[in-house]
């Protein structure tokens, strides 16, 4: 595995696991800005008492300093001490003398700044006070021998005492400032070394909390981002009908309690749709067995009456042929309602398939003018046709578009007692233009809307007087809008009515259901 | 000679209509109730057109069509498919069968009989 694969399947194990912690989205967050206040704390922390410590280093080093010059004072003392004495010998110099004497007081100042700065010479700084105490004792002999004329004897001792002594105090002293000088490179080192490390150790404190505070926000983040992202697929993919599948996250806060609703949500949802869907197919079944049954003893009805008429089965006195003509008449009517509310209830059921194939709106027109030739001409209504020269070639249900037409004009007719009734038949834009004119009662502006709605017709008493199921405007509509057009009607009381509808020329489609 | 016609229709009713229908014109009718025994009937009579329901239990009218035109010895018979109203689609079916015309129930006797007689003329 390489190193890539193996960090990403550390990162998703990562994810998962923080989704998984079984705490609200609030909480986490909390504990994730919590953790990273908390480094930054530690680390201001770190960085403080490393600061501490280099104050405490350079303290030191300011002490050894002082030291080391208290410790060249005492030898230059010293030094001055012996140098003063041999000079007032030689010169026998009262002034000199007191210079001498003065500057003892002035070694017990410096011995005094040697007693607080040194600690770790002790015993060394003991033996050089025991010395200085030894030599302020022969310096004081020898002033004493000089003043009282004694000067052979003051340089008797001031050769065989105090020379030595200054010999040898130098050499203390100049052991104690080697030491301190030692320590002093010492201690500069150690400073060095110390900064070095703290500063190592403050970057990397840094570094590191940078990047757990990157990776402990990414990890987050992405715990929170990765469900919203999945259930957001699921829910596209619910709204596109798809109910099979499931949101899996392994969030164990807010987002696994939505995951869980939208996979609940998405379950009822299909069920819900399956019920539906076998609803649906239960009613078309029942659809087509009735549609079935009924036609079935009615079409035998029609049939014998259309024998019995036709004299097959012997002469018909011709008052019994008028009572037939009623059978009949009153058969194809009930017929009519059978079909028009199966017609209906398949568009509703989103049962009717419209066939689609090439016709001719011009031989729609015509075939519709042939059905209500008979029924126009009995009411010495004029049926007359405007059809557009050159109508293109159209695709589409044929019989359903005629069934459409044939209602409109059907209509036209049965509400028409005189004048005439006209069908115009254009094409523009794409899409015939097609409109049912007639002469008759017109239809007052506010029925206009709901005469397309089902068992609508202008009053109620107009559909026992003219018969009809008031299902033939709203089954002309629905064809209509299957084939993506438009239907509405222009009408005034008294003045007649125009029902005009659109239908697209070409409907590009192998098969449309409603 | 009168021409021979076989009814393949499950409906007594219907049934009865056409045969008085079409014996009161002077045609000899064959009959049969479901689509085997129009198959059946239609090698043993070689009627001269066949009336042919499409509703039928078991063997529809789709398929009792198709078989009838897969054989060369009958092929050359018009077949009549009687499709039921709102069934759409069922004229192509009836095409595709190999039907030579159909017509809608609930059809007309009239115009049945004037459909038989220009598929015979």
């Amino acid at each position: 595995m390489t190193f890539l694969a193996w960090s990403n399947s550390f990162r998703d194990k990562l994810i998962n696991w923080v989704a998984g912690v079984p705490a609200r989205v609030q909480t986490k967050l909390l504990v994730a800005f919590l953790t990273i206040v908390g480094l930054l704390i530690v680390l201001g922390a770190v960085s403080l008492q490393v600061l501490n410590g280099i104050n405490y280093q350079t303290e030191e080093l300011i002490k050894l300093q002082r030291k080391i010059a208290a410790y060249r004072q005492v030898q230059h003392d010293t030094t001055n001490q012996l140098y003063n004495i041999s000079t007032a010998l030689v010169l026998r110099d009262d002034r000199m003398l007191d210079t001498a004497l003065r500057q003892l007081g002035q070694f017990g100042y410096d011995l005094d700044r040697l007693a607080f700065v040194a600690k770790d010479e002790s015993e060394l700084l003991a033996r050089v006070q025991r010395e200085y105490g030894e030599f302020i004792n022969v310096v004081t002999r020898v002033v004493q021998l000089v003043r009282s004329g004694s000067v052979a004897e003051a340089q008797e001792v001031q050769l065989k005492q105090s020379v030595p002594l200054a010999d040898r105090l130098e050499r203390l002293t100049n052991q104690l400032v080697n030491i301190a000088e030692a320590d002093m490179v010492a201690a500069i080192e150690a400073t060095e070394n110390a900064y070095r490390t703290s500063r190592t150790v403050v970057i990397a404190f840094a570094i590191g909390s940078i990047l757990l505070a990157l990776g402990l926000g990414y990890v987050i983040s992405w715990s929170l981002i990765e469900p919203v992202k999945k259930i957001e697929t699921r829910l596209g993919q619910i709204a596109a009908g798809e109910f099979t599948q499931r949101v899996d996250v392994a969030n164990r806060d807010e987002l696994g309690l939505l995951a869980a609703d939208v996979n609940r949500t998405s379950e009822e949802l299909g069920n819900l749709y399956r019920q539906l869907a076998a609803a649906s197919r239960h009613k078309s079944e029942f659809l087509a067995n009735t549609s079935h049954e009924l036609r079935t003893p009615l079409n035998a009805i029609l049939g014998y009456t259309e024998l019995i008429q036709d004299d097959i089965y012997g002469p018909v006195p011709e008052k019994i042929r008028e009572v037939l003509n009623r059978v009949q008449s009153n058969g194809r009517h009930l017929l009519g309602l059978i079909n028009d509310v199966l017609d209906l209830s398949k568009i509703e059921a989103g049962q009717l398939t419209l066939s689609i194939n090439d016709y001719s709106m011009k031989e729609v027109v015509q075939t519709v003018v042939t059905t209500t030739g008979s029924l126009a001409a009995a009411k010495k209504l004029n049926l007359k046709t405007v059809i557009e020269e050159g109508l293109p070639s159209g695709r589409g249900d044929e019989r359903r578009i005629t069934q459409a037409l044939l209602n409109l004009v059907g209509n036209a007719i049965k509400f028409t007692e005189t004048g005439e009734v006209g069908i115009k038949a254009a094409a523009a834009n794409g899409a015939f233009q097609i409109a049912v004119v007639d002469t008759g009662p017109g239809i007052p502006l506010e029925h206009q809307q709901r005469i397309f709605d089902e068992f609508q017709q202008v009053d109620s008493s107009s559909t026992r007087k003219k018969g009809g199921t008031g299902l033939g405007l709203s089954i002309s509509k629905k064809i209509i809008e299957l084939h993506g057009g438009r239907i509405w009607v222009e009408s005034e009381p008294g003045k007649g009515s125009t029902f005009r509808f659109t239908l697209p020329v070409q409907l590009n489609m192998g098969e449309k259901s409603a | 000679m009168s021409k021979r016609i076989l009814v393949v229709e499950d409906q007594e009713d219907n049934r009865r209509i056409v045969r008085d229908l079409l014996t009161s014109v002077g045609f000899e009718l064959v009959e049969a109730t479901t689509g085997e025994e129009g198959v059946q009937q239609a090698k043993l009579h070689s009627p001269d057109l066949i009336l042919m329901d499409i509703q039928m239990p078991v063997l529809d009218g789709y398929e009792a069509t198709r078989q009838i035109k897969s054989m060369p010895e009958l092929r050359h018979i018009p077949i009549i498919v009687v499709t039921s109203y709102a069934m759409s689609g069922d004229e192509a079916k009836a095409q595709s069968a190999g039907a030579d015309a159909y017509v809608a129930k609930p059809f007309s006797p009239r115009e049945l009989l004037s459909k038989i007689q220009s598929l015979l003329s």
